[in-house]
């Protein structure tokens, strides 16, 4: 093989081994992809040992068990999805000690899967696949004839398992991070749900390096007109914290949906976690905001506490107790915290990387972010608190703020609402009806009139409006002090009611209101009540 | 969709129904049905509590209407209990339904 040039000193044995060497660390072959290296690398080596069949087997995330994943020769254990128990068997004994085995002689007593034997798989070299001393998975090569392997064989096949580790390993962090990255932008709210009554505005801003954590904000209603805010802070990063988070959402928001306060509904969660996810720890505060936002009762799991503002006062730190991260045994009983919220009040929500950063402690960062948070427009004071807090370094840890202000009465837009003409609509309007009216601060009895004035009108929209085809009903409230003026609209040919008892629901239309305009026209049917908004009794 | 919870139960010649939750034009044939297979032909006397009805309209008072003819004509006696200056009594009594059944304001 030798050609003239090449130095003559190297004996032919030597020449050979690098020769080898160099096949299996071409650095061409780095721009393949790592399904592609593998196979390229298996091949590689079947030919230079001269061996009948190569397989690459790794530890799965359990660390508990090795999984075929490439081989050449031997396909099926591949497609049968072979597992290896660590300890067990021959795979099993190269990875927990650790150091290369070989099997002169298979037999059914130091090969755990029949597979090998089937296949008339003779003798077996297998070598760890490790990462800094860990080990990740196994790469063994098999012959059909009866072979001594030389130390040579060994030494070789190790460093294409060094390759195979590290490129391996490589794609992984590489797969994890973006399947991370993915989750948790998926699981975060795309958009805050457009609550009457509030302002809301939020803020996520990823870890410069290390990938994702398991930060996250949530804002939902409940049927009962409760709505929910969420912040919390899974430990740990990667895909795993970001899985974790994206189920402690989900089952939070079941839970709070089973009724009861924070404090239950925090109690359920940690049960849930120290169940389901043994090991696990996240913080998380929970605040129930009552259907007329007057008053919010929080629960923190260590969590950091909201910043207060009020309208005109320098903001300051919710006095709220702070118990047991969720998932951690043993802890005492939750406590929960009642606040009021006066129009025109601003909360602040958010995880420890706002406030905590290398360079500065945590009395700091809480000190800065009192100073920054103002009762003014949301989106303001999140730009306002991003500039000052976090600026224009790149965060060591993620970033979630959550800010949330209770309008002021006169600040409440009218309220619209184009629903299908269905039965099920009505609950929805109801729903949108109370949040709008708790919002301008109507007295109860005009809610309790108003609920059943545009009920009624929508009722009928829906039983006479329209035929088979349907149609929709638009309903309109707006603030006419000191009067609520409400417009109920179909685009339906109206028909007298039918059935019994059903001239009804006009009478009770009209007593609840202070004046009713019905008018039933060619292009639809136009209903509009006018009610005070006080606690004065309609006549 | 709307939610109501119809609940019953019957003690000493007597039967006790407790509505809950909201009744619209979405749940009341529902509701009505629910309350039908509750009741037998046996009892002297039917309370029904509205007192954790969170909302009530027409639809809801015609299922108290067509409860109410369907018990005079069995000759059993009727009693609605809800409290007053609830929402509910007042639509109730613009009704007129106290000439079929009388209204009382519970324990509560």
């Amino acid at each position: 093989m030798s050609t003239p040039g090449e130095p003559s000193d190297i004996p032919a044995a030597d020449d050979n081994r690098l020769r080898r060497i160099e096949s299996v660390t071409d650095a061409a072959l780095a721009h393949l992809d790592v399904e592609d290296l593998l196979g390229e690398l298996l091949d590689r080596v079947r030919e230079l040992l001269e061996v009948d069949t190569a397989t690459v087997l790794l530890l799965d995330s359990s660390r508990q068990q090795l999984v075929a994943t490439s081989a050449r020769g031997i396909e099926a254990v591949v497609r049968q999805g072979i597992r290896v128990p660590m300890g067990k068997g021959f795979a099993g004994r190269v990875a927990s000690e650790k150091r290369p085995v070989i099997i002169e002689r298979v037999d059914g007593t130091n090969v755990l899967h029949s597979i090998l034997r089937e296949h008339g798989i003779c003798s077996l070299l297998g070598v760890p696949l490790l990462i800094s001393g860990t080990v990740i998975g196994v790469l063994h090569v098999g012959t059909l004839v009866p072979r001594q392997f030389s130390d040579d064989d060994v030494s070789l096949l190790q460093i294409v398992a060094d390759r195979v580790a590290f490129a391996t390993q490589s794609r992984r962090v590489e797969v994890d991070r973006a399947a991370a990255a993915v989750l948790q932008r998926s699981l975060l709210p795309a958009r805050l749900p457009v609550v009457p009554g509030l302002e809301l505005a939020a803020r996520y801003i990823p870890a410069e390096m290390g990938g994702v954590s398991g930060d996250w904000y949530d804002v939902f209603t409940l049927p009962s007109g409760w709505l929910c805010i969420v912040i919390g802070d899974v430990v740990g990063r990667g895909l795993h914290a970001a899985d974790v988070m994206g189920r402690l959402r989900s089952v939070l928001r079941a839970y709070a949906l089973l009724g009861g306060d924070p404090t239950e509904v925090l109690g359920r969660l940690d049960q849930q976690v120290q169940h389901f996810d043994p090991g696990m720890m996240a913080t998380v505060l929970l605040a129930m905001f009552e259907p007329s936002f007057e008053r919010l009762h929080l629960s923190s799991a260590g969590h950091p506490p909201p910043v207060l503002a009020l309208p005109g006062r320098p903001a300051i730190l919710l006095d709220v107790p702070s118990d047991h991260p969720v998932g951690v045994p043993g802890g005492l009983r939750r406590r929960g915290t009642t606040i009021n919220l006066p129009p025109g009040a601003l909360l602040c929500f958010y995880t420890d990387g706002l406030v905590e950063s290398r360079d500065t402690s945590l009395d700091v960062g809480l000190d800065r972010l009192c100073a920054s948070v103002v009762a003014g427009p949301v989106e303001s004071v999140c730009a306002e608190v991003m500039a000052r807090l976090v600026g224009g370094d790149p965060p060591g840890d993620d970033v979630a703020m959550l800010a949330v202000r209770r309008q002021d009465s006169g600040e409440i837009g009218p309220l619209d609402l184009v629903v299908p003409a269905l039965p099920w609509s009505l609950r929805d309007i109801r729903f949108a009806v109370r949040r709008w009216l708790a919002a301008v601060d109507a007295a109860p009895r005009a809610v309790a009139d108003l609920l059943v004035a545009v009920g009624e009108a929508c009722t009928n929209a829906v039983e006479h409006a329209y035929g088979p085809g349907g149609g929709t009903v638009t309903v309109h409230l707006e603030l006419q002090l000191p009067d609520v003026l409400a417009t109920v609209r179909d685009t339906g040919r109206w028909r007298p009611p039918r059935g019994e008892n059903r001239g009804r629901g006009t009478m009770f239309m009209r007593n609840c209101s202070d004046d009713l305009r019905i008018d039933h026209g060619p292009t639809g049917t136009n209903v509009v009540i006018r009610r005070r908004l006080g606690k004065e009794t309609p006549q | 969709m709307t939610g109501a919870t119809v609940g019953a139960s019957a003690e000493n010649g007597s039967m006790h129904i407790t509505l809950s939750g909201e009744i619209d034009l979405a749940n009341a044939v529902a509701v009505e049905d629910e309350i039908r297979e509750a009741l037998s032909n046996q009892p002297e006397m039917v309370s029904v509590d509205l007192t954790d009805l969170t909302y009530l309209d027409s639809a809801g008072v015609r299922i108290l209407f067509a409860l109410a003819s369907r018990l005079q004509a069995l000759r059993i006696v009727l009693e609605i209990i809800v409290p007053l200056d609830s929402p509910t009594r007042r639509l109730i009594e613009l009704s007129g339904f106290e000439s079929l059944a009388a209204l009382k304001p519970g324990s509560r």
